[in-house]
């Protein structure tokens, strides 16, 4: 059996700012590549990179060669399997209950939804991506975690210096200094709120593991608090901004979903267009085969879920924003046992509130020149800018 | 080598042979069954393999557990006492013969 082909042509500045066309190249020429920049290898087909999530035994998330734990300071939960992993996934999993969610988070994120839009100017023109999608992300995301004093700006650098931090291939200096005194701040910030909510208990992510009858250690629960930072702000700031961008290039669709109020479907088909988390790694444990191919132990597979949501065996013109697609069997939230834990949280701040919320406010929202926005990222992807004039 | 019966929102029964020892879930999706979605593929984690278990076979089936009854509460359509995460109700001969209806949705 032969080793999967191997490119040395792609590199990671066309993955950053044009993948889909290499992705639909490779779903047809090379659904299983290695690839010479990224150092991993490729699959790009939908049953590929739902079968690799759906088996951690043979594609674990423990990959030590990350720059993850010297950026978080933590070995965190995104990169362990099997029981630890779910120990303290669990520990955060009360914060995310259903009951939660319908009486706490969504009237939460409602008041400060509204609030946000409240300080909106109408007519003029505004980038949507500082003035609202980015700080309300962060808003919501510190009450939730039980940090609610943390300002939108510290979430947003928080965030992004994580990311950049478990991101930085490159080992540089950085990227790692800028994480280094987020982190100092985080830790700060988080052990400010442990007497506060010792004393006075609340269904905050932080409250719940620190109060929890058998506690993970400290260590962990600061690593949780900080994957839900670094999970929490990109993903909802990009899937809002790209669904926003699909509905305004497609105005017949937003009428049509004005009138049905089917808010939901365009959530769903904004995630699959443009998945907010584009990839993700999984290390090889044994030696396998995909597709023919020898995959062997040691290797590093990359799952492109941006690709599988483009599977041509799955959807019809995968590259059309449709917000009636049906069905939609995306994996923007993956699958297996790391599948996201703020799924339900994303579709009822976003799909149940925002959608409606918006274009209630504003119902003749005008995109201003959608060449103007710029799309990037690798790992993660969404749009720099989005600039409306709010009527 | 169980055979089980998915019945759509519309009605329309569709009988596929199971094998012993896989879920519900599994069954569905291995014969493309289209009103199951199961997102995170059966780790009790997103709620869309929802069913509602035909009220002759509840008993044989039994109940959810508590952490599965939980996560039903994210089911996209009001569970009803009869029903189960199907990545959860595992497949053998005791269920040969199984009914089980889908929501109207997953999401």
């Amino acid at each position: 059996m032969a080793l999967a082909p191997f490119d040395d042509v792609i590199t990671i500045d066309h993955l950053t700012t044009d993948p889909y066309p290499i992705y639909k190249r490779l779903r047809a020429e090379a659904p299983v590549l290695r690839v010479k920049s990224v150092g991993r290898t490729l699959l790009t087909k939908a049953a590929d990179t739902r079968a690799v999530k759906d088996n951690p035994e043979l594609f674990s998330s423990n990959d030590p060669g990350t720059p993850m734990e010297r950026a978080f300071g933590a070995h965190t939960l995104m990169r362990k399997d099997g029981e630890e992993h779910m120990r303290e996934r669990m520990a955060m999993a009360p914060t995310f209950s259903p009951k939660n969610l319908k009486t706490l988070w969504g009237p939460a994120y409602e008041e400060a939804a509204k609030a946000y839009l409240d300080r909106l100017p109408r007519g003029e023109i505004v980038d949507l991506f500082p003035a609202l999608s980015g700080p309300l992300a962060a808003r919501i995301l510190a009450i939730i975690l039980g940090i609610p004093d943390s300002t939108d700006e510290e979430m947003q650098f928080w965030s992004q210096a994580l990311i950049d931090g478990a991101g930085n291939f490159g080992w540089a200096d950085e990227p790692f200094e800028r994480v280094d005194r987020a982190n100092k701040a985080m830790n700060a910030k988080i052990a400010s709120h442990v007497p506060r909510l010792k004393a006075d208990p609340d269904q905050s992510a932080l409250s719940v593991m620190i109060n929890a009858d058998d506690p993970i250690p400290m260590s962990q629960i600061v690593a949780n608090i900080k994957i839900a930072i670094g999970g929490g702000i990109n993903e909802p700031r990009d899937a809002l901004l790209t669904i926003l961008y699909g509905l305004l290039t497609n105005p017949d669709q937003l009428e049509e979903l004005k009138r049905t109020g089917n808010w939901g479907s365009a959530f769903e088909e904004g995630v699959r267009w443009v998945a907010p988390i584009q990839a993700s790694s999984r290390l090889v444990t044994e030696d396998t085969e995909i597709r023919g191919f020898e995959i062997p132990k040691g290797d590093v597979v990359m799952t492109i879920q941006a690709s599988a949501n483009h599977d041509e065996e799955l959807f019809d013109e995968p590259e059309k924003f449709n917000a009636f697609r049906k069905p939609n069997p995306h994996q923007s939230f993956g699958s297996g046992p790391h599948h996201c834990m703020g799924t339900h949280l994303a579709r009822m701040m976003l799909g149940k509130i925002m959608l409606p919320l918006i274009f209630e406010r504003f119902p003749n929202m005008e995109l201003i020149d959608p060449d103007s926005v710029v799309w990037r990222g690798f790992g993660f992807r969404g749009p720099l800018n989005l600039p409306v004039r709010l009527n | 080598m169980p055979a089980i019966t998915f019945v759509s929102a519309d009605g329309d029964r569709t009988t596929v042979t199971a094998k012993d020892g896989e879920s519900v879930m599994e069954a569905a999706r291995t014969n493309n069954i289209a009103g199951i979605t199961a997102e995170c593929g059966g780790a009790m984690a997103c709620a869309t393999c929802h069913v509602y278990v035909a009220a002759e076979w509840a008993d044989k089936v039994g109940p959810a557990s508590d952490p599965e009854a939980e996560m039903l509460e994210f089911a996209a359509c009001e569970p009803s006492e009869t029903s189960r995460l199907s990545c959860q109700i595992t497949l053998g001969p005791e269920l040969d013969g199984l009914v089980v209806h889908l929501p109207e949705a997953q999401v």
